[in-house]
């Protein structure tokens, strides 16, 4: 026996399984597998919902496999009259409270529950309601809770509690009174809630969802006096395909830009264009405090839960973050501005619509600092304060766009690749690697170290901040000068560099930090499953499409060059600062 | 002062002795939650008042509670040399007659419970005084004989709020000797040795799960004791704490040094404020003299406890969530492992152990493991103590060695129902525990053996339900208090409760299927299974043994509809139309009275009953053992009510009004024909339901005349033969045939009967006495009570001599005794039993002492004696003494060896009758082994197709409503069968009549019939009854409280 390996018996066979597994991921690995459903891995291990028992010799009830160990001897049944009727049973009790509308249910066809009831092979539900459930909550700009389809499964606890740390909602209630709820009940719009979505994203049912803007948009497209643009996130190019039936990070840019076309957007462009701009816009800031004495280490802000985060947790910290804006709000003050004038359409009937992998960019684009093209067009064209309009009016998750192609009746896999419109379509592949954990931070040293230096950078491929390791660092050599730079993802390890940072204990100059796991890849709006397996394929496939475009750093982009040739001046400029940047607000915990 | 060292120690023991021990008197008044609850505290300052006003060298005491929650408020008093008196039951008149005995150097002899002359506090023994044998030792009494204090050892003995009367006892003697002469690992052994177990229920061995923790090498560690005691009934730590709260802190202090902790806890329910008062100024005492804190008794052990208030959340009982309490988090538990040793409190490895668990310590510890292990059972050493509550006499903390059986704790300690009810069952456990049935009081109470049984010790509480408990309610209870007490975390628990509690509600609402058992069975045991923790795993427990023990009453309420017990609202109208075996609408005649609706009334009770006269006249009254009345004054006498409303309207001649209107709605012939065996009450009951519903009824009778045991058993005194004549003609008119002097076996075959008829009813009654073999029973001169009857009915005159003694305590005694007086005979019943134990109606026993009947109780015939010519001389009688309670309520009469003989011409044998069915089983059908017919419970059928019985002949003997009862069930069966429609509810109707609930009660005491004078009875068979005037009528009616008006307030749900 080797010495990591423990003998167990499982339905009768003998195996050899890795000693500190867990029975539910021991026998996976063996290929069985024990039906679930609370169980997440790296996520919850609640043990709530009594479906993946099993009987184990010599104990005295049935054995949750999610949290139980194997031990050396140890015989396993994970099917038996009594291990049956316990997840029958467990499961309809489940069902006696959830409705029955699988039909009309977001979650038709992806939902968990739905599976679980089939594998367990569930023909009636035996058992009356016992309970009414809360009201729907609305509240949120990004999320919505239906808790009557909640089944108490405690992930979404779980992710935004451990993974993110920011328990906007726990369990409330005892008995069947249960309920997963926020402080007070407010609302999740009404707490310290970041809007990530990983909520969402781990639920297993449609208990929490995304708000879905999809039908608006199509209302949008089908009005003939809106000229309708769209920007890709790009972590959609490696998310999308998932949800049109194609394998887990499918890269499908030039299906997903004919798709679009085909539902009606007047142009599609590329959100990696602003981050090209983002680029320029915070090296230069990076610069300008590192010679100015400026607050250090300066944090990236693209991530719109991460802001929430900050302004809610550690308001004292908010001079450490860019004040550039995120490319998705630069791409719509830019579209709506220098776009609208180079086309000239009024921006008035502009609209942009923003497909993103994140729930928090709902909430984002509704920030009231958003306007600045209206700022921008008020005296120019003399505009009423009533006229007002966000600089980007609709942003859809990926789920969402999945939604709007199927109602389009478009055949993904077989569609012809295209190719962006110009120019807010042209990008570099520093632009591509915006959609993973550590990508903002490489794109950004490929641009400030040559225009620090102006010498070549050396390698192109800053790999010490790629990978799923929670908070990753490096160091970088700009012309003798040493930086540190950390790239952290999830809010937990945001914290820790935050604590960090309000010790006076920080080491970094620079630090990139992403909501959510593996960066915008694991966003909230993500395809459903979005698991580590699955994040990495998402990440190769952006690293492999960073490899392959020709210009792969930001200020060589022709498109940006060109923006700043014909409308921004330069860096940090006038038009820079009043539409590229941003200010933050302090905000409570409660 | 600190106690630094032995010497200090000792200091203090001899200084407190004396306090124990006091060379001038003391009352000491028992101030627990309990006693205060019951006036204590008037007491106390009564008491204190009158030892001020008369400037008296008194000392006043509060102390704990000795555990006789019955008996409470109790009271110690101590006069040097003389044993300490316990008095009970004190209220504030007896204080002064207390204090002045006192004060003139005698013991109050008033109110005294029992005596104690010396006490072994196991840490120390105390003489107190000898004498005043006149009352009982503690220990003679039955509250205490079986008990055996351990952990109460000081208890309602010692001064709770007194440090120095805790070491007077001999406390922290054991702690001083643990922290000076014994490694952690050797207390440790010693623990283990002891085999002591968790006293909070699941029995988990003490000593390894110490040892599994000191194992732990950690920079903090915690010892935590659960004082989270919710279970309903449940209060023994409640009073460990409040009566002795200093052995609970060196039970912990011990624990904490075996296992290296420096930090306790005590978790405790906010419920509980006196303990929580008491718990905090014990751990400032016990810090201000050294006891707890830094270096404790000079050691260099440190080790201090704070006390966590749990806010009443149940769960918070279970280890983990408790934990989380104290943590101020949620009380949700959490999986285990890692298990609390390992990773507890604060992430530290952490003990629980229950309070009674921790009090255990110090004794162990001062006597030593085997000292322990001689009381208990092998596998459980100890005592345990229970909280003793719900229907049963003498209630109470009792703690009794492990193994004792269930009848010790009920029947010989509490000393069963404390009332005429029967016990049913005892729930164990509370809510994580089951229902035991009293078939099973033989079980002893450990661990093992009360799993097997499917409940568990729990930490305590025995509730102790009798026949008037409904078992399904309690099952509705249970869960209602475990569904509501979920965390709400696992599927199981939180879902599968509340769905249990929906299917529970079904049956008590009367809507539950068949189907309903299995679903309940079958949830019980994935609860069990699969639930996260020990809440849920044990909370099926209810449910799961009542259906195993009581299914039959599960039954009952879906099948039948009905809670015998009348518990379950929604299953009857009124509890009198409960308690009725014929379901009588009592409330509507009685309120149509009332009204003065006459004929109305007759009717409602006509339609329910078919021999309203004759019923009213000798029923056993089941209506009246249960009317709400009772908890103001006396119960309504429905019965009396509804003779005198059939005798008014009989004599008023519009009966015949209503008797045609039931003639003329006789539903048309269905050509069903039925033959019924016997024309005693079953038989014609069930004739004059069948007729009516239009089948062809004869009755097959063996007699020359129709009625059974209404004509051939009750003397004409009580019912005089024209009022049952005139009832019998009715259904003859209604068109039952009667087949006389017919004797199926004989001159009828139960074959022929089958060919003939579509269904054969056999009403044979229980009419053969039983027998008593004792020599001399076939000596001339002893007769058959039956016999005796009936011989009377038919107007013989039964040649008996002057004097005749009567063996039994039935009604059939009573009125052989009755019957023999009036024939001019000196009557003597004997009996072996208590007067209180004669299952004979009340009444009739008390108009036999009237008439001059005499009755010898305790008293067991021996033999018969005969004289020269075989004839009868006289009895030979054994003295009786009355032994403990027995399952059936009673005590058990012990022969005593002394005999006596009474001297007597006859005597008449009436302990009973049996059925005598043997035609029946010739004939194919099945009989149990007490002779009676075996029939399915609800549908009445034998195993023989086309062949039903009802009555006395399937129940035994029992009252005339109750045989009237089952025909009338049976009829409505038997009609759905043949007919395979639901036609019996229309042989009934409604009335108008007003709801209106009386706002005060009305009518006054309860009324009483006249009876004939004494004087008259004497040699004839007058009616002795002579019902009620209508004035008394009417307010007797009116004393109804119409709590068959329900009104419904709807509640707004959440």
């Amino acid at each position: 026996m080797e010495n990591n390996k423990v003998n167990i018996t499982v339905d009768g066979r003998e195996y050899q399984v890795p000693a500190g597994a867990t029975i539910l991921e021991a026998c996976r690995e063996i290929g069985i597998q024990i039906p679930s459903l609370c169980y997440m891995k790296d996520v919850s291990h609640n043990a709530s919902c009594s479906i993946c028992v099993v009987e184990v010799k010599g104990a005295k009830t049935l054995v949750r496999s999610c949290i139980s160990t194997v031990a050396e001897g140890m015989d396993i049944k994970t099917h038996s009259t009594l291990v049956d009727q316990a997840r029958k049973i467990n499961l309809e009790l489940i069902l006696a409270n959830h409705p029955k509308d699988c039909l009309i249910c977001e979650r038709n066809g992806n939902c968990e529950l739905q599976d679980l009831t089939s594998i367990i092979g569930i023909k009636e539900t035996p058992f009356l309601k016992t309970k009414t459930a809360a009201k729907v909550d609305d509240t949120s700009l990004s999320l919505l809770r239906t808790p009557e389809k909640c089944i108490l499964c405690g992930r979404c606890v779980a992710v935004c509690a451990e993974v993110q740390t920011v328990n906007a909602i726990n369990f409330t209630g005892r008995g069947l009174k249960t309920k997963v709820s926020t402080y007070l009940d407010k609302g999740l719009g009404n707490v310290a809630c970041t809007n990530c979505g990983q909520c969402a994203l781990v639920c297993p049912t449609a208990a929490i969802t995304e708000r879905d803007e999809s039908r608006n948009v199509f209302n949008e497209i089908y009005n003939k006096d809106k000229f309708v643009v769209v920007q890709t996130a790009p972590a959609i190019r490696v998310g999308i395909g998932e949800a049109m039936g194609m394998e887990y990070g499918a890269l499908v840019t030039g299906k997903m830009v004919a798709a679009l076309r085909r539902v009606g957007f007047d142009k599609v462009f590329d959100t990696q264009f602003a981050a090209d701009l983002t680029i320029m816009e915070e090296g230069y800031e990076l610069i300008e405090r590192i010679k100015n004495n400026g607050a250090l280490p300066m944090v990236t802000s693209c991530s719109p839960g991460w802001i929430k985060f900050i302004e809610h947790f550690f308001p004292k910290s908010l001079d450490h973050l860019s004040t550039c804006k995120s490319p998705q709000q630069m791409f719509g003050a830019v579209a709506k501005t220098y776009y609208a004038e180079k086309l000239n359409i009024d921006p008035r009937k502009i609209v942009v619509v923003s497909i993103m992998p994140c729930t928090a960019k709902k909430f984002e684009c509704k920030r009231p600092e958003m306007k600045s093209a209206f700022k921008y067009w008020k005296d120019k064209i003399n505009l009423n304060e009533n006229e007002e309009f966000f600089d980007v009016d609709y942003v859809l998750t990926t789920r969402e766009l999945a939604r709007m192609f199927k109602q389009s009746g478009i055949d993904f896999k077989n569609l012809p690749e295209e190719e962006f419109d110009e120019p807010l379509g042209i990008s570099s592949g520093a632009g591509v690697i915006f959609g993973a954990t550590g990508g903002v931070m490489e794109a950004a040293v490929r641009t400030a170290y040559e225009v620090l230096t102006s010498k070549p950078l050396p390698n192109i491929d800053l790999k010490a901040v790629r990978g799923f390791e929670g908070i990753k660092e490096a160091e970088l050599d700009i012309n003798g000068m040493k930086l540190k730079v950390a790239v952290a993802h999830t809010l937990k390890n945001a914290r820790t560099l935050l604590d960090q940072i309000e010790e006076g204990k920080s080491p970094y100059a620079f630090i990139e930090v992403m909501t959510c796991p593996g960066g915008c890849l694991g966003g909230g709006g993500q395809s459903i499953p979005t698991t580590w397996e699955i994040r990495q394929k998402r990440a190769d496939s952006i690293y492999r499409e960073d490899s392959l475009k020709p210009i792969r750093k930001s200020h060589e982009n022709p498109a940006i060059i060109a923006i700043y040739e014909e409308f921004l001046e330069k860096p940090l400029g006038h038009h820079s600062h009043e539409l590229l940047h941003t200010s933050y607000v302090e905000r409570g915990i409660f | 002062m600190r106690i630094s060292n032995y010497a200090d120690l000792e200091e203090i023991r001899l200084k407190a002795a004396t306090k124990i021990l006091p060379d001038k008197p003391y009352i000491a008044v028992g101030m627990g939650t309990c006693g205060i609850g019951r006036g204590a505290e008037v007491l106390y300052d009564s008491f204190q008042r009158i030892i001020n006003e008369r400037k008296l060298d008194i000392i006043l005491k509060k102390t704990g509670c000795f555990g006789f929650c019955a008996e409470e408020p109790l009271v110690n008093i101590y006069i040097p040399g003389k044993p300490l008196v316990i008095l009970h039951r004190l209220a504030e008149v007896d204080v002064i007659p207390v204090v002045s005995a006192i004060q003139k150097g005698l013991m109050p002899f008033r109110n005294v419970l029992c005596r104690i002359e010396d006490w072994d506090f196991i840490t120390g023994k105390f003489e107190f005084g000898k004498g005043l044998t006149e009352h009982p030792l503690w220990n003679e009494i039955p509250f205490f004989k079986w008990q055996k204090k351990i952990v109460l050892r000081n208890c309602g003995l010692i001064v709770p709020d007194d440090i120095e009367e805790y070491i007077g006892v001999g406390g922290y003697f054991p702690l001083y000797s643990v922290l000076t002469g014994k490694s952690p690992q050797e207390v440790i052994d010693e623990v283990k040795l002891s085999k002591l177990r968790g006293r909070g229920g699941a029995g988990f061995p003490t000593g390894q799960k110490w040892e599994l923790m000191a194992k732990v090498k950690a920079d903090q560690k915690y010892v935590i004791c659960n004082a989270d005691e919710g279970d309903p009934g449940a209060f023994m730590n409640r009073n460990e704490i409040e009566s002795d709260p200093f052995m609970l802190l060196e039970g912990m202090t011990i624990g904490a040094y075996a296992m290296d902790a420096s930090k306790g806890v005590v978790y405790i329910r906010a419920e509980y404020p006196l303990a929580v008062r008491r718990l905090k100024g014990a751990i400032e005492q016990a810090k201000s003299l050294g006891l707890l804190g830094e270096n404790i008794l000079g050691s260099g052990f440190n080790f201090d406890i704070d006390i966590v208030e749990g806010a009443g959340a149940f769960v918070c009982g279970e280890e983990t969530a408790l934990i989380k309490s104290i943590e101020g988090k949620a009380g949700r538990p959490v999986p285990r492992p890692p298990y609390p040793a390992v990773k507890g409190l604060f992430d530290y490895p952490t003990n629980i152990n229950n309070v009674e668990t921790w009090c255990n310590i110090p004794v162990v510890m001062s006597k030593g493991a085997s000292w322990f292990t001689e009381t208990g059972t092998d596998k459980s050493a100890g005592t345990k103590v229970f909280s003793l509550v719900g229907k049963v006499k003498n209630t109470g903390l009792v703690e009794l060695p492990l193994g004792s059986t269930l009848e010790t704790i009920v029947f010989r300690i509490g000393e069963g129902s404390g009332s005429q009810k029967r016990v049913k069952a005892v729930q164990t456990g509370g809510p994580s525990g089951g229902c035991i049935p009293v078939d099973y009081m033989k079980t002893p109470v450990d661990y093992e053996s009360l799993n097997a049984l499917g409940a568990i010790m729990g930490s305590g509480g025995m509730v102790v339900m009798d026949q008037d408990n409904c078992m399904v309610d309690v099952a509705r209870y249970f869960t209602e208090f475990s569904n509501s007490e979920s965390c709400g975390k696992c599927t199981p628990c939180r879902e599968g409760l509340a769905q249990t509690l929906e299917i529970i509600k079904k049956f008590t609402s009367g809507k539950a299927q068949e189907e309903d058992i299995k679903t309940l069975e079958e949830l019980g045991q994935v609860i069990k299974a699969t639930a996260l923790c020990g809440l849920g795993q044990t909370a099926p427990n209810p449910v799961l043994t009542t259906l195993r023990y009581f299914r039959d009453e599960y039954d009952h309420h879906m099948i039948e509809k009905k809670c015998e017990p009348g518990i379950c609202q929604d299953l009857f109208t009124a509890l009198c139309e409960n308690s009725c075996p014929m379901h009588m609408n009592i409330p509507r005649y009685l309120q149509l009275l009332k009204e003065n609706k006459l004929e109305d009334a007759f009717e409602s009770s006509l339609r329910d009953n078919p021999l309203p006269s004759t019923i009213g006249r000798i029923c056993h009254f089941h209506c009246q053992m249960k009317c709400r009345r009772e908890g103001i004054d006396a119960p309504v006498s429905q019965g009396e009510i509804h003779r005198y409303i059939s005798d008014t309207v009989y004599a008023k001649e519009s009966y015949r009004k209503i008797y045609d209107r039931l003639i003329s709605e006789k539903m048309p012939p269905t050509h069903k024909k039925i033959a019924i065996v016997g024309g005693g009450p079953a038989g014609l009951t069930a004739a004059y339901y069948l007729v009516r519903l239009g089948h062809d009824v004869t009755i097959y009778d063996s007699e020359s005349e129709a009625g059974g045991i209404l004509r051939w058993g009750i003397p004409k005194y009580r019912l005089p033969l024209d009022i049952l004549q005139r009832e019998i003609d009715f259904i003859k008119e209604l068109g039952v045939k009667f087949v006389m002097n017919t004797c199926v076996g004989k001159d009828i075959s139960l074959e022929q009967l089958e060919h003939d008829n579509h269904v054969v009813i056999l009403a044979v009654g229980a009419q053969k006495d039983t027998e008593l073999q004792i020599p001399g029973c076939n000596l001339n001169g002893v007769i058959s009570g039956m016999d005796f009857l009936k011989e009377i009915a038919h107007e013989k005159k039964p040649e008996i001599g002057h004097h005749v003694v009567i063996v039994g305590a039935g009604n059939v005694a009573i009125d052989a005794a009755r019957t023999a007086l009036r024939l001019g005979s000196e009557v003597t019943v004997v009996y072996r039993r208590l007067k209180a134990d004669m299952p004979a109606n009340k009444d009739e026993i008390k108009e036999a002492e009237n008439e001059g009947v005499n009755f010898l109780f305790l008293c067991n015939p021996e033999e018969i004696l005969a004289d020269a010519n075989d004839k009868v001389r006289g009895v030979r009688l054994m003295k009786m003494a009355c032994g403990e309670v027995d399952l059936s309520n009673r005590r058990k009469p012990v022969p005593t060896g002394e005999f006596f003989t009474l001297d007597c011409d006859n005597v008449i044998m009436a302990i009973g009758e049996e059925v005598d069915a043997e035609f029946a089983k010739e004939y194919g059908i099945n009989l149990k082994s007490n002779g009676n017919i075996l029939v399915d419970h609800f549908t009445h059928e034998t195993n023989h197709p086309k062949f039903y019985a009802i009555g006395d002949a399937i129940t035994g003997p029992a009252t005339a409503a109750e045989a009237m009862g089952i025909a009338k069930k049976a009829a409505e069966v038997i009609d759905l069968k043949l007919m395979d429609k639901n036609r019996f509810h229309k042989l009934f109707r409604e009335f108008e009549y007003s709801n209106e609930v009386p706002l005060k009660p009305e009518g006054g005491n309860r009324h009483y019939s006249v009876k004939l004078p004494l004087e008259e009875r004497i040699g004839n068979f007058k009616e002795i009854s002579l019902g009620y005037t209508p004035a008394q009528a009417y307010a007797e009616a009116a004393r109804c409280l119409r709590c068959d008006v329900r009104t419904t307030v709807k509640r707004e749900e959440e």
